[in-house]
């Protein structure tokens, strides 16, 4: 390894108000590998990221690229070294197609016909290499979270870049599009290209990187070939003390085999022949389904097909174009939002930054959005009580283990995975008779997953009903007490906990009926 | 109404149509890089202003217009540096910006000509017929026997049509004003070009402007913009930002206008206050109704810091 790296960096500080985001981080990229960049939440993976791309400029510390010196002041310059970057949270036009958001900023024929034709070419060639699919016509906000991703990874390689970073780009892609993605990294990184890799899951890391860096609380604690890595000894440097490690390894298949007996007769969500159809066509289709109290009923498949509409069409988000829905025993059909969250439902919305936050509200004003009218966030006549607020922000923000300066931050400035948890603790500080989570753990650390993880079977264990929407196969058969899985917006068929099989369902994924 | 007197309604729209075109578009143009300019009233006034001086003194309506884009370039300028480079609210500068120009135009027509009982006159555009299509029956009088002004601006929104959907310069213009940190991601300089489409915005206002003087009176007078600049606001929405609805809106607004002269000449019972009030009404009912599908930028109004997470 005595090769120079072709990314150096050294004495990286910044901090952002009070919160020392970097303090001091040294970190090499070796030409031609995969490095894998750990760190709970708000640890300062991004914001490091951000520095070598030139969003963020350093307090100090200096950059070198291929052993020199070099000043990064915008992404310009970064684009200009052959650096590339998938953003955590998507960077993209809404209105713009996909083919438009990929040529963006790059050299585009400037005559009168802006031809994209070859653009578009180029386009389906790298989604048919590398697996990704896509249409390159699409306007991007009429995309699931999973294709907007593809789009965010071919952006920056449709740019052939040589140093790739990839900022959490599995979030919202599914298994298979997992492995698609690591063989072509593979691929690329035979062929010279460097890649950083930021993830949560370790089981991504230990396929793919070469070596692991990890952060935490804006320090380097750690660098080194996979090879001698455990993933123990990772989660250990992670999390940091002995006893923070013994809670997050506590939760096992078993303990929560052990709940699952656990669902009592009342029905609390009862959905039947729920169809949604827009412009774009019919969304939903013939759908019934039912929850029980302490029930956690599963919903599977592949992104886009229904789900989010199915959540939308449940909480009154989206007008059903037939079917019922009724929660308890109340007919909630055609009832307002605000109406039907007031019945005690609970609602983390997949995509947290468009339905899920106000990102200049402060944290507080985030925490108890929903329950403002109620008492004792507002009095009698409607006056907001502050101290009340507070007081109950304080206590949500220690308890989810929100990184935030405090209550009165804006909410903007919190890392991604904290901007999910301050969604969970939304959900949870109110007693709901009815959860309805979408990738409820997405971009969560592990301890946090884990937490979640303890939070949805106690509240199973008190008869919360859970309709637990997820891409995550492995969270589904670990958390579910039966799994419904959608196709094209149809229950292709539903599976009791003991007949849970990864093939079956992901055959059921493709829209193969279950023959049982 | 006579053949004649239909001719006559419809070459007064032709004339009208100019000052909202300019300013409109100009407004467009700033807008879909996220600058919301709400200074056009003061900016036209500075045009009058400027543009008449300009041509009284140097006994020339070119020097005139050129003077007056020169000032509404600067007037551009200063919103851009306000807002982009100080980050300040851009209502509270764009307001501070029409005061401004509301004070100056009148002050450096009180400068330079005085106070006066018979103001100094500048002779008028002449209207230069196009070659054969000026004959044509009806359609040539009204369409192509018009000042250079009213063919640039039509010209003008055609330009800025291709320039904005039809380029890779425009794509890149357009994603400014939709989601600077994605733009900003791709390399593309979020100042340099809100810096660009605010001084072209402010000279094409200040056209506007200047156009008043040299096409209806003949001088500058205080009240000379009546609110065209406001409206164009309006008009902006009205044409959901897009060049070729902008356009469209433009003879809308400029038939009302004339319209309104009329009633008010005629008197035929409406009165003209309500006539005036009608593009305000229209846009709110095409805002309802008609295109729900155009949206005004993303990023309108804000401004842009990169290290900033709520920038996007
Ligand atoms: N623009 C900003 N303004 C204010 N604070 C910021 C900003 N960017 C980052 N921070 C703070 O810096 C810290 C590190 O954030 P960063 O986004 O780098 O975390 P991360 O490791 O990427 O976490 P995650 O896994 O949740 O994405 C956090 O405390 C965050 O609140
Ligand atoms: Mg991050």
């Amino acid at each position: 390894m005595n090769q120079t790296p072709i990314l150096h960096v050294e004495g990286i500080n910044k901090r952002f108000g009070a919160v020392q985001a970097l303090k001091d981080v040294d970190l090499s990229l070796q030409s031609s590998e995969i490095h894998g960049l750990l760190g709970g939440n708000g640890a300062g993976k991004t914001t490091l990221m951000n520095v070598v791309y030139g969003l963020y400029k350093p307090d100090s510390g200096q950059i070198f690229l291929r052993g020199r010196p070099v000043t990064i002041n915008s992404p310009r310059d970064a684009i200009a070294h052959g650096i590339g970057m998938v953003h955590q949270h998507f960077l993209q036009i809404n209105t713009y197609t996909v083919t438009e958001n990929i040529v963006l900023g790059t050299p585009i024929p400037h005559r009168p016909t802006m031809d994209l034709t070859q653009a578009r070419d180029k386009i389906r060639a790298l989604s048919d290499r590398f697996g990704l699919e896509i249409d390159p016509e699409a306007h991007i906000e009429d995309l699931p979270m999973g294709a907007r991703q593809r789009v965010e990874i071919l952006k920056a390689l449709y740019r052939g870049v040589d140093i790739l970073i990839l900022d959490e780009p599995t979030t919202n892609l599914t298994p298979q599009e997992v492995d698609s993605l690591f063989e072509s990294l593979k691929l690329m990184v035979a062929e010279g290209m460097s890649v950083v890799f930021i993830t949560h899951k370790l089981r991504e890391v230990m396929s793919v990187c070469d070596t692991i860096s990890v952060l935490r609380e804006g320090r380097r604690l750690l660098t080194a070939p996979r090879s001698e890595l455990s993933e123990e000894e990772i989660v250990r440097t992670m999390v940091g003390s002995e006893e923070a490690l013994e809670d997050s390894m506590l939760f096992s298949e078993q303990r929560r085999d052990e709940e699952a007996g656990i669902v009592r007769e009342e029905i609390v969500l009862d959905v039947s022949d729920m169809r949604i159809a827009d412009e774009n066509g019919v969304l939903v289709d013939d759908l019934s389904l039912s929850v029980r109290a302490g029930e956690i009923l599963g919903i599977a498949g592949v992104a886009g097909n229904g789900q989010q509409e199915l959540a939308e069409g449940i909480l009154g988000i989206r007008p059903l174009s037939r079917g019922r829905v009724r929660i308890g025993d109340r007919d909630v059909t055609g009832l307002g939002t605000r109406q039907i969250l007031h019945l005690g439902v609970a609602y983390v919305p997949e995509d947290r930054l468009q339905d899920g936050f106000l990102p200049t509200a402060s944290v507080a004003q985030n925490l108890i959005l929903g329950a403002q009218r109620r008492t004792p966030y507002s009095s009698a006549r409607g006056v907001l009580n502050r101290r009340a607020i507070t007081e109950t922000a304080v206590a949500l923000i220690q308890r989810f283990h929100i990184r935030t300066q405090g209550p009165e931050d804006m909410a903007a400035t919190l890392s991604g995975g904290n901007i999910q948890r301050m969604m969970l603790a939304r959900a949870f500080a109110h007693p709901v008779r009815l959860l309805i989570l979408h990738n409820p753990t997405s971009g969560l650390d592990i301890p946090s997953v884990e937490f979640v993880y303890d939070l949805l079977l106690s509240h199973k264990r008190e008869g919360t009903a859970t309709l637990l929407i997820s891409d995550d196969l492995d969270e589904l058969m670990l958390l579910s007490d039966r799994i419904a899985t959608l196709y094209r917006g149809r229950i292709v068929g539903v599976l009791e906990r003991s007949a849970f099989d990864k093939y079956t369902i992901g055959r059921m994924m493709s829209g193969v009926e279950a023959h049982d | 109404m006579t053949t004649s007197s239909f001719i006559d309604f419809a070459a007064l729209v032709m004339l009208a149509v100019v000052p909202y075109i300019l300013a409109s578009q100009g407004t467009m143009l700033a807008g879909r890089t996220g600058l919301f300019i709400v200074s056009q009233e003061g900016i036209m006034l500075v045009g009058a202003s400027v543009g008449f001086l300009g041509a009284y003194l140097f006994d020339s309506l070119l020097v005139g217009v050129l003077l007056a884009m020169l000032v509404g370039g600067l007037m551009g300028l200063v919103l851009a540096y306000f807002t982009t480079t100080l980050k300040l609210d851009q209502f509270v500068v764009g307001l501070a910006v029409f005061f401004l120009g509301l004070g100056l135009s009148s002050l450096l027509f009180k400068v330079v000509i005085g106070v006066t009982l018979q103001p100094p006159i500048v002779p008028t555009l002449d209207a230069i017929p196009i070659p054969l299509l000026s004959r044509i029956p009806v359609l040539g009088p009204i369409l192509f026997r018009q000042n250079i002004l009213v063919y640039l601006s039509v010209l003008l929104s055609v330009a800025l049509y291709l320039l904005l959907y039809k380029t890779g310069m425009g794509l890149a213009l357009r994603s400014v004003g939709e989601n600077p940190k994605a733009a900003d991601s791709l390399g593309i300089n979020v100042t340099r070009n809100r810096y660009v489409t605010a001084v072209i915005a402010g000279m094409l206002m200040a056209l506007a402007g200047a156009y008043l003087p040299m096409v209806y009176t003949g001088t500058y007078t205080e009240g000379i913009v009546r609110g065209r600049g406001w409206l164009s606001i309006a008009l902006t929405f009205f044409g959901g930002w897009t060049p070729h609805l902008i356009l469209l809106g433009s003879f809308f607004f400029a038939g009302v206008e004339v319209l309104a002269l009329r009633v008010q000449v005629t008197s035929i019972g409406i009165p003209h206050q309500f006539l005036r009030m009608l593009p305000y009404l229209a846009t709110i009912l095409v805002m309802i109704f008609a295109f729900r599908g155009v949206r005004p930028p993303a990023f309108l109004g804000q401004n842009y810091d990169r290290e900033s997470r709520t920038s996007s």
